[in-house]
């Protein structure tokens, strides 16, 4: 059965992508982490020993904005973007499945044309070389972990359609709720 | 100029269609915002501003206290905070009429001030409390209405994502609205302690008296809530006096957690790989929605929507008074459709600019405090009202024998009780305002 066999095909090539972008929004995670130590350190430093780490707040803005573009697959894929389901909430689910791919949809665009316009930012830093103020790091670098966010975010979004095309609705805020999950 | 406000307004209706058919609010809000862009001003200046704005967004300093904040409320709620909170409030409260929800409520408003958010401080206070209060044999709506409007409180009292973002967009000063937030959330606190206390006289038998409790265990529980007070105190105190910015100090406060959490053997790896997974799924939520927001909001101010409105509003010759009453009902609404970080990115930039032309008799910077504040508060009411609110859909999770319309209903006396707390905080500024005067 060609079909079937594409099914598993299918399966087994979500189920890769959705383990690397776990993986990657994990290591989104702990570079997040790494920045809290790195403050609480510059904290402690600064109160005990009035040394605190220099331009501490350069790391937090170029660390947390790289952590939050990792995020960003992950939260496709689980379905933890809200949306207000109360509207269609008698919906059919044929319909809801519509709107799932629709979604999908517009976030496999936006995937993909961010992806295409902050690869030529990145262009842009290196030509004109954009350097932070204390460290002098290029900008440019932080683009590189940017970019293979933004190619695993259109990945996830694919995921999604995919799926939402084959009936499956994306998971709303309701089984968020279930799950004791959401902010 | 008036073509481009029937543009912004054309905006507006699409995006509500949008968010109406399951769009992700912050996919709706990109794609409103990109688009306007793309008509106002021409597809190349969005496709430029495209290279960087996004980055540009995320690195912003101030808003780094949001992922840190979320995270320390993750790691909390796995590393047994709140069970040494409401044991230590029900040895305290509990051998009073009503005295077990009592403790929920206190350890509630002990667990919001180690975490930013309504719905882990429902979840978690839920596990923690939901089982006492069945053993007492407490009413269900009672209950299950008591755990539901005490993780309001998660948000309530500081620290708190939603006061975050809301000074990030009018650019109020983010330790002035965290002092503002406190005086009302322990208004909170003791309106939602009265209520119950009313209710348990109310309703015989809705909530019959805990044990008496020991001086042992009162001292022993006592002593076991030190830490999370302690590190309570640290991050909290230390923003309010000065001594650090928010986000250092949210940065000690998730060490801290983790630190006491891991010492007590509460928090092991996979505990922690939940808290980073968990805190990536919210962040990640919330920065696509800012990002969206920004996108939004340089379409809306180039159709000169928000000024619009605040003409509108101003030439419509109501009371300042009136005005504010009037959009506080809007957000009311409104946030019965929609959680409430997204009601405050979507309408906030829309009110704040007709709140700033109206005279209160208070000075721009104090109008804003104020204004978040009752925002805040109301915004937090859809959370615990039909038909999206969450904070019951939570409790309704935890507790699957009670129906949910008997949790609406064991809500309906705390929302009661939040209405008279904004009443008196709109007819009595100085309630939210004497603190941050008084520490500035």
């Amino acid at each position: 059965m060609p079909l079937r066999e594409s099914q598993g095909a299918y399966r087994k090539v979500a189920h890769g992508i959705a383990r690397l972008v776990e993986g990657w929004a994990l290591a989104g995670g702990i570079l997040l982490f790494g920045v809290v130590l790195v403050t609480a350190w510059s904290m402690g430093g600064n109160i005990l020993f009035n040394q605190p780490v220099p331009g501490d707040f350069e790391i937090v803005e170029v660390a947390v904005a790289v952590a939050v573009f990792a995020f960003l697959p992950y939260c496709q894929l689980t379905g933890a973007n809200v949306s207000a389901d109360i509207f269609t909430a008698g919906a059919s689910p044929r319909w809801i499945a519509g709107f799932s791919a629709l979604a999908a949809l517009v976030a496999l665009v936006f995937a993909a044309v961010l992806f295409w316009r902050m690869s030529l930012g990145l262009q842009d830093y290196r030509e004109y070389e954009e350097l932070t103020m204390v460290y002098q790091f290029p900008l440019w670098v932080a683009f590189v972990p940017i970019l293979v966010s933004l190619a695993l975010l259109v990945l996830a979004a694919l995921v999604t359609l995919v799926d939402a095309c084959q009936g499956q609705p994306q998971r709303t805020a309701r089984d968020q709720a279930d799950r004791g999950g959401g902010a | 100029m008036e073509e481009n406000l029937l543009i912004g307004l054309a905006g507006l209706a699409a995006l509500i269609a949008m968010i109406a058919i399951r769009m992700p609010i912050a996919y709706s809000m990109v794609t409103v915002g990109a688009v306007g862009i793309a008509v106002l001003s021409g597809p190349a200046i969005l496709l430029s501003q495209l290279k960087t704005l996004a980055y540009g967004q995320f690195s912003i300093y101030d808003l780094s206290v949001v992922p840190m904040f979320v995270l320390m409320g993750y790691v909390a709620t796995r590393a047994g905070l709140s069970r040494d909170l409401f044991r230590a409030a029900n040895a305290w409260l509990g051998w009073m009429r009503g005295g077990v929800a009592m403790s929920a409520i206190a350890a509630c408003a002990g667990f919001g001030a180690v975490c930013g958010s309504s719905l882990a401080t429902a979840s978690t206070m839920g596990q923690v409390a939901l089982p006492e209060l069945r053993r007492y044999r407490y009413a269900p709506a009672l209950a299950t209405g008591t755990l539901a409007a005490g993780g309001v409180l998660g948000i309530l009292i500081p620290p708190s994502v939603v006061l975050v973002i809301y000074a990030i967009i009018v650019e109020a000063n983010i330790v002035t609205m965290f002092i503002a937030a406190f005086v009302p959330g322990l208004i909170a606190v003791l309106f939602f302690l009265a209520t119950i206390a009313i209710y348990v006289r109310l309703v015989p038998g809705a909530g019959p008296p805990g044990d008496a409790v020991r001086r042992q265990e009162l001292r022993d529980a006592s002593v076991a809530v030190l830490p999370v007070l302690g590190i309570f105190g640290l991050v909290i105190g230390g923003i309010y006096f000065g001594f650090f910015n928010p986000t250092p100090a949210a940065a000690v406060g998730v060490f801290l957690v983790t630190l006491y959490g891991i010492l007590r053997g509460a928090v092991r790896l996979a505990d922690l790989r939940y808290a980073l997974l968990e805190t990536a799924k919210t962040s990640g939520m919330i920065y696509l929605i800012l990002l969206g927001a920004e996108l939004l909001k340089i379409f809306m101010s180039r159709g000169g929507v928000p000024q619009a409105a605040a003409e509108m509003m101003a030439s419509s010759g109501l009371p300042p008074y009136a005005v504010l009453v009037l959009l506080l009902l809007a957000l009311i609404v409104l946030g019965c459709l929609m959680d409430s970080l997204s009601m405050i990115l979507l309408a906030i930039p829309f009110f704040w600019p007709v709140i700033a032309d109206m005279d209160f008799g208070m000075g721009p910077e104090e109008t804003k405090v104020w204004f978040g504040i009752l925002a805040l508060i109301v915004v937090e009411l859809g959370l615990i009202t039909p038909p999206v609110g969450m904070n019951v859909f939570v409790i309704n999770s935890l507790a699957r024998d009670v129906p949910m319309s008997v949790t609406f209903r064991g809500v309906l006396p705390f929302f009661g009780a939040e209405l008279v707390r904004v009443g008196l905080l709109v007819a009595f500024p100085a309630i939210t305002l004497f603190l941050p005067r008084l520490l500035s």
